[in-house]
């Protein structure tokens, strides 16, 4: 086979049967479940390590309100860096770069903050469409504008991640020849 | 999830107590296959077994081409290079890291105990202490009633002395009178007698005395010249 320089972001098939959903759980098996003892073996050591690392950094600047995000967070955190990295090697395919995967992440997460800032606090929500310290004829554009950036906030996120991968993945192979 | 063991179904799974996590993990050889594989293959094949049976695949899958030799591969050997390089340079600093994040814990937790238990017997001791000191409440408490008798011993014979001399002043008042008394009429007395002796002398019987007197002193420094 020739390998042009886009075969790494085919989505891989085996016989007709696509392999997308190994490739995205695959991750997973790196990360051992923690089991119930106290003291356990080293690469369950290591991993809570890193996880209460994370989480430590994560939640710290947080009020405890806001605690609810970590398990989320964090786990999102460890999946898409494992992901990216994973797709360092030769012969992986790396998931994010496809745009419908991050697409699927980008919008959930973004409405679920978007509908729970509106929800508990409504007011301070839609007045963060406007930033402080504006002169009064600006307003309306301003507000105009905040709402547009606010919309299109998924696609940014999404398009953000998958150009990112790609683009890197692409430079590396570039660079390589 | 509890990871206890039963030998491949065969016993009932016991929850506690929970087995102990085995020393080693699985032996491997070369970092990836386990070392049952070679067991496996042992007896029909002996020890270069695995070995052969690798080296034939590889070549099988390069000479029918199902694995094509292209850029990747190269890479894939670079990277190979570099992850082995790393786990051979820093894998046993971080199996000593891992090692020493649970000694820290359990550690922590030891320490919890080993400082109750030093608590508690620091408790023993003063207890012990403050039994002593109740023993030696004992003769504190004597000293201190000793202390308290002598002081009212003290304070009876001090008002004991206080009456003592007060009945004597009473009683050598009363003397006193006495004496003034029996002196005032010896005196009255004397006086009386010499001023009625006084009167009773007639001038008749002072001269006659008188001659007497001046005779016998005229005898007397007749004998008494001599001693001069």
């Amino acid at each position: 086979m020739n390998l042009s320089f886009f075969d790494q972001f085919t989505s891989p098939y085996l016989l007709g049967i696509p392999l997308i959903l190994l490739s995205v759980l695959f991750p997973t098996l790196l990360f051992p479940t923690p089991n119930n003892r106290w003291v356990t073996n080293r690469l369950s050591t290591l991993q809570l390590w890193l996880l209460n690392l994370i989480t430590k950094q994560l939640m710290i600047p947080l009020s405890k309100k806001g605690h609810k995000w970590a398990l989320i967070l964090t786990s999102l955190m460890i999946l898409l860096l494992t992901i990216n990295l994973l797709g360092l090697l030769p012969y992986t395919f790396t998931p994010t770069t496809q745009l419908s995967m991050n697409m699927a992440l980008a919008f959930p997460l973004w409405l679920a903050t978007l509908l729970t800032g509106l929800r508990n606090q409504p007011t301070t929500s839609l007045g963060h469409l406007l930033p402080e310290g504006t002169p009064t004829p600006l307003i309306p554009a301003l507000i105009m504008i905040e709402t547009a950036s606010l919309l299109i906030r998924p696609l940014a996120l999404g398009v953000r991640l998958t150009a990112n991968l790609t683009a890197g993945h692409l430079l590396i192979q570039l660079i390589s020849t | 999830v509890l990871h206890t063991t039963r030998a491949l179904h065969t016993a009932q799974q016991r929850l506690a107590p929970l087995p102990p996590l085995p020393e080693k993990g699985g032996e491997v050889r070369y970092g990836l296959i386990p070392e049952e594989f070679f067991q496996f293959l042992y007896p029909k094949t002996g020890v270069t077994g695995p070995y052969m049976l690798g080296t034939g695949l590889l070549l099988y899958f390069l000479s029918k081409e199902i694995y094509v030799i292209n850029h990747e591969t190269v890479a894939a050997a670079c990277i190979l290079s570099v992850i082995i390089y790393g786990i051979k340079k820093y894998g046993s600093d971080v199996a000593a890291f891992a090692d020493k994040l649970n000694e820290e814990k359990v550690a922590k937790a030891l320490s919890v105990k080993n400082e109750a238990i030093k608590d508690l017997e620091t408790a023993i001791e003063q207890e012990k202490k403050e039994q002593w000191r109740v023993e030696g409440c004992k003769y504190l408490f004597d000293s201190k009633r000793n202390n308290v008798a002598m002081l009212l011993e003290t304070n009876y014979r001090e008002r004991l002395l206080t009456v003592y001399n007060e009945v004597k002043k009473r009683l050598d008042y009363q003397v006193a009178m006495q004496n003034l008394k029996r002196q005032k009429e010896q005196d009255h007395m004397i006086q009386w007698v010499e001023r009625n002796v006084a009167q009773s002398i007639t001038p008749q019987q002072q001269k006659e005395s008188i001659a007497k007197c001046i005779l016998d002193l005229k005898a007397l420094s007749k004998t008494a010249q001599a001693a001069v």
